[in-house]
């Protein structure tokens, strides 16, 4: 459903994406974890065009595209395919909570009020914000703010869902009920790519993990074979690393 | 002696021609508004000749007094204007050049420099995220900057727009020098019949400090309502 080949990408000089494959299936939930600084939300921001990398190819369902060749049409396409759930939430600030999971559907998909209204009801009941929906960002919790921006995301009904670390600025005692949210999006069929450290939800809620270190994938498979089986020194290593500085579970 | 009875009678006197200095402000802030965004987009885009231009006339306008632009235009336009007219081949009569067109081409101009800065600022106070968020949802980008950016950034430079029309107000007692009539000429003139010219200038203060001090009220009672719920 979607696959990235050759996916490359620099900075001032600076190569971060040394050439991706990655191949998600419809359905998936993909997490990609690794070091700080090795790419991961570059990434998921490539697969929304929020970079621009220098080369490689995307496929998305029907859409086809090259990243040297790319339009802003497709550009757009590609984004309305998609949605994203920011480590920073990213709610419109001059907007309540309801507006907020409103705009888009209204704006971008051209709904009638009173239908991204139903919409937006329908998702916010999920998160369980249904008492929140008058209120600011402002005047919510980071934890409330990441529920709201994930059914903000899921509003939109997109084919692909990008998490980007969505519980990395949250605190501790609040990380606990956004991962349960991601985990009923993840059980609900919508297919997922997800950057987090949170490894043992990863392992939990994940069809496939993907290993990066240094701008390449260095290996993928299932939570089983990564997390127990992995031959891999760098992959070890770095479970290692967070297995005796697991602090937050699920 | 200060007379109360006189003070009274100049305010009152004054006070007839607020209304045409204001609609004068309003008029000038909201030309120099739209010049100064068309300026803010030339600057954020680096229009090639026009950014370089922009640059060497705001380093003037900077160094320049009110007073100086304004003589500048009031001899300089009509014969601009007749330049032009000959070119287009319109008729046009220098010596019929109204003085209140000069005054708010000048002030216009030289405020549109310091409304673009308050336009850039407010647009760059905007964090990135909120941007790239409407971008991943599909927005367009006339779609993130009319329904992001633009309510955003005017609630932002609503202290400065409000504050900015306090100093035209101010900057346009420059006014009467080429024979507008504001309320400093009002104040003169009411100074000059009454032979009571401390009165007069009293009377001045006084209205200009009022109008500072409504204009003030309504900037903070509408900032905290525009911005009810966010910051």
């Amino acid at each position: 459903m979607l696959a990235i080949r050759d996916l490359h990408l620099s900075f001032n000089g600076n190569e971060i994406l040394k050439g991706i494959d990655l191949t998600v299936n419809k359905g998936d939930v993909v997490t990609l974890i690794g070091p700080s600084g090795t790419g991961k939300t570059t990434l998921l921001r490539c697969i929304n065009c929020l970079e621009n990398p220098s080369k490689g190819e995307i496929t998305l369902s029907d859409l086809q595209l090259n990243y040297e060749t790319i339009s802003k049409k497709d550009i757009l396409k590609l984004r309305r395919k998609t949605a994203m759930v920011f480590q920073q939430f990213n709610l419109f600030k001059n907007k309540t909570v309801l507006e907020n999971v409103m705009e888009a559907q209204i704006i971008v998909q051209g709904k009638k009020k009173e239908e991204a209204y139903k919409k937006s009801i329908e998702e916010l009941e999920k998160v369980g914000l249904l008492d929140k929906l008058e209120s600011y960002p402002s005047e919510l919790s980071g934890g409330q703010q990441q529920r709201v921006s994930i059914a903000r995301a899921l509003a939109l009904e997109p084919e692909l869902i990008l998490f980007d670390e969505p519980t990395s600025s949250l605190d501790p005692e609040l990380v606990g009920e956004v991962l349960r949210v991601i985990e009923n999006v993840a059980r609900s069929g919508v297919t997922i790519v997800l950057v987090t450290h949170e490894m043992s939800f990863a392992q939990s809620i994940s069809t496939k993990i993907v290993f990066m270190d240094k701008g390449v994938i260095v290996e993928e498979g299932s939570p089983q074979f990564i997390f127990e089986d992995s031959n891999n020194e760098r992959t070890k290593a770095f479970l290692n690393h967070f297995k005796s500085n697991q602090t937050v579970g699920v | 002696m200060f007379d109360f009875k006189v003070l009274l009678e100049s305010i009152i006197e004054i006070a007839t021609v607020v209304p045409k200095t204001l609609v004068l402000a309003i008029f000038i802030l909201l030309l120099s508004l739209l010049m100064g965004a068309i300026i803010a987009l030339i600057q954020q885009y680096k229009v090639p000749v026009f950014s370089q231009i922009i640059k060497v006339l705001q380093s003037f306008l900077r160094g320049t007094p009110n007073v100086v632009l304004l003589y500048l235009m009031y001899y300089a336009l009509p014969g601009i204007l007749t330049f032009f007219a000959g070119i287009l081949r319109i008729e046009f009569d220098a010596n019929s050049l109204n003085p209140i067109v000069t005054v708010i081409l000048t002030f216009s101009i030289s405020y549109s420099v310091f409304q673009s800065e308050i336009i850039r600022g407010s647009i760059l106070s905007i964090e990135k995220g909120q941007i790239e968020a409407a971008q991943s949802l599909g927005f367009s980008f006339w779609q993130t900057f009319r329904r992001v950016i633009i309510p955003q950034a005017l609630v932002a430079a609503f202290p400065d727009i409000l504050n900015s029309l306090l100093v035209i107000i101010k900057a346009l007692s420059l006014a009467y020098l080429i024979s507008v009539v504001d309320i400093l000429g009002q104040a003169k003139m009411v100074g000059a019949l009454s032979y009571r010219y401390l009165e007069a200038f009293v009377g001045a203060a006084l209205i200009y400090w009022l109008i500072g001090v409504i204009l003030t009220f309504i900037s903070n009672r509408f900032e905290l309502k525009l911005r009810h719920g966010f910051h």
